[in-house]
């Protein structure tokens, strides 16, 4: 079976995870590229992280910030999040880099909004206007999503109830951070071509993504030891993303940005997370292919 | 100033990035283009376009601004479609094709009871469809079943229909009074086209419960099940070759409500009322009160901004 452009269906595969997708995928050094819908507004949710880390190493270069520099993190003061700082009891000092480290491997929302405090998201959309990225725009850091569920929905855990979901503005891209597939991928491909900021400051950033620990979205698609898979992961009732870079032994590399949305709105759905690998796969298999 | 058209030449500058291109797209002159984008930056107080360059480019405000702009250009045409309508009007309603025939004429007589000068316009669409035409204005309201992945609808009370299993009548379990759904085990199931929301909560409900279908096909009628080669979850049928079980401890939970997007219309109203009465009467739905809620442990790989 084959989509429109004569790449794999991945609207079938898609479909049959329960989910509508999104994708672009391109070759990192030929340019050659796949895609479903790859100029689609998305809504972003954790993605918006890989914009925030490229604008901090960008700020280090200038020298505008050291990101060896200690902060503490007050106890009082985290946004909610399950994961690393934000599920801490305690105050915490740490290297502002390290919170780059904590934001990316885990989805940190503590860590990303100390840095988008000291960094500006202003700062951040005008680097991204710089890279003629125009569809792609941060409108709040994570305390700010998390006010806007809580508006819209009147709780603070995320809701699963239909009803609430359809009425959350954060699950529309036109008022809430967004891009599109393809300037995701773009954005991940300038990182892999040292062209997102000095080569050691995307080196850094290139470690920072490989270190990101989910297994289960785009990582589930490549199931190879020899072949590297870095990314970052977005999640909100419904929404599930992972825009990453995908490296095979032969030196090839692609950029993969998976955008998906749920007919179910139950959180643990295995196949919704499954299918970003499997579509990511067919798309890089697809540009691996001898005939292309 | 007309601000909506205003933004509409903002929106058609946008896309272009060429003053020249967006002008005779638009039908006027340059000149006139450019002096009412200026305008709109005046009203607005930020630059929108920054044209230092050779090329035109959207300023960070105006990009603030684009998607909320093709948004607001959107709902202005929905209201001058809606405003369109008067006396004598149509509505123009989505239901699901299963819902069968007795059930859809039990809703247009009690539309037609509650005395409307509005005619209904019923359209037979699966759920996925009805929310596509929904947000993009083809029908007023739906009766659809959850769920949908369709941010920005509108929901009416939700109701819940719990399905039982159709066999062949010469299903050897057609000799139960009511059916395990692990007693299903090893044989092929039907579920409805266009309804992907719920086949996938149907599906992983069964999986729960220890069947997984050897094979999964779509299809409207039950022509398969007649033919003993698959079963299907629905509501009580009763034809020649068919056997209706309930599923013992009502493990599916079909829910179904009205949807629609901005403000309802008073027909609009009218109808979600009548569809809430008919379904319950006509079709065995109950409250939404009825099913459990269920709970929900949170993992961290699926929590707020995982």
């Amino acid at each position: 079976m084959t989509g429109t452009n004569g790449g794999p269906d991945f609207a079938g595969l898609f479909r049959a995870a329960g989910v509508t997708g999104l994708l672009h995928a391109v070759d990192v050094d030929t340019g050659a590229e796949v895609s479903c819908g790859a100029d689609e507004p998305v809504v972003l949710a954790s993605v918006f992280k890989i914009a925030l880390m490229v604008e901090f190493f960008r700020q280090a270069d200038r020298g505008l910030l050291d990101p060896a520099e200690r902060v503490t993190v007050m106890a009082d003061r985290h946004t909610p999040g399950p994961t690393g700082v934000s599920a801490m009891a305690d105050d915490v000092t740490v290297s502002l880099r390290d919170l780059a480290y904590l934001m990316i491997a885990v989805s940190d929302n503590t860590a990303a909004d100390t840095l988008a405090g000291r960094v500006g998201l202003a700062a951040v959309n005008t680097m991204l206007a710089g890279f003629g990225l125009d569809g792609t725009w941060v409108e709040h850091d994570c305390a700010g999503l998390f006010a806007s569920v809580v508006a819209d929905s009147g709780r603070e855990d995320m809701p699963t109830d239909p009803a609430v979901i359809s009425r959350l503005r954060v699950l529309d891209p036109a008022r809430t951070n967004r891009s599109t597939p393809r300037e995701t991928a773009a954005l991940l491909a300038a990182i892999w071509r040292d062209e997102a900021a000095t080569p050691a400051s995307c080196a850094w950033m290139r470690r920072l993504l490989g270190l990101q620990v989910w297994p289960h979205r785009l990582a589930s698609g490549f199931p190879y030891d020899d072949v590297a898979v870095s990314g970052k992961t977005g999640t909100l009732p419904t929404l599930r993303n992972e825009a990453g870079v995908v490296e095979y032994p032969d030196g090839g590399r692609y950029a993969v940005a998976v955008f998906t949305r749920s007919y179910g709105t139950a959180q643990n759905q295995p196949r919704a997370d499954a299918v970003i690998g499997t579509a990511a796969r067919a798309a890089v298999e697809h540009l691996r292919s001898p005939a292309l | 100033m007309d601000l909506v058209k205003h933004l509409r030449y903002f929106t058609v500058v946008a896309e272009e990035l060429h003053f020249g291109n967006a002008a005779a797209r638009l039908g006027m002159a340059q000149p006139p283009l450019s002096q009412r984008i200026r305008r709109l930056e005046e009203e607005l107080g930020v630059r929108l376009f920054d044209r230092s360059s050779r090329q035109v480019r959207l300023t960070g405000a105006g990009r603030a601004i684009l998607a909320e702009a093709g948004e607001i250009l959107v709902r202005v045409d929905r209201l001058r479609v809606l405003a369109g309508r008067g006396e004598g009007a149509v509505l123009r309603v989505g239901v699901p094709p299963d819902l069968g025939s007795a059930v859809i004429a039990a809703l247009i007589a009690g539309f037609e009871e509650a005395g409307d000068d509005v005619r209904l316009a019923p359209a037979e669409l699966w759920s996925a469809d009805q929310a596509a035409a929904l947000a993009s204005g083809a029908l007023d309201v739906g009766v659809l079943r959850h769920p949908v992945a369709a941010p920005g609808l509108n929901l009416g009370p939700v109701l819940v229909q719990r399905p039982g299993v159709v066999l062949a009548a010469s299903d050897p379990l057609a000799a139960a009074p009511s059916v395990h759904l692990a007693d299903l085990a090893g044989r092929r199931l039907v579920l409805f086209p266009g309804e992907p929301g719920l086949h996938e909560e149907t599906l992983a409900e069964c999986r729960r419960h220890g069947f997984v279908p050897e094979e999964v096909h779509e299809a409207q009628t039950l022509g398969l099940v007649m033919a003993g080669a698959a079963v299907a979850f629905g509501p009580r049928v009763e034809l020649p070759g068919l056997r209706w079980r309930p599923l013992l401890g009502a493990p599916l939970a079909w829910r179904i409500s009205t949807a629609w997007r901005g403000e309802a219309s008073p027909a609009a109203v009218a109808f979600g009322a009548v569809a809430v009465r008919v379904l319950k009467e006509n079709a065995g739905m109950t409250d939404d009160g009825a099913a459990p809620v269920r709970q929900v442990r949170a993992r961290p790989s699926s929590g707020f901004l995982a």
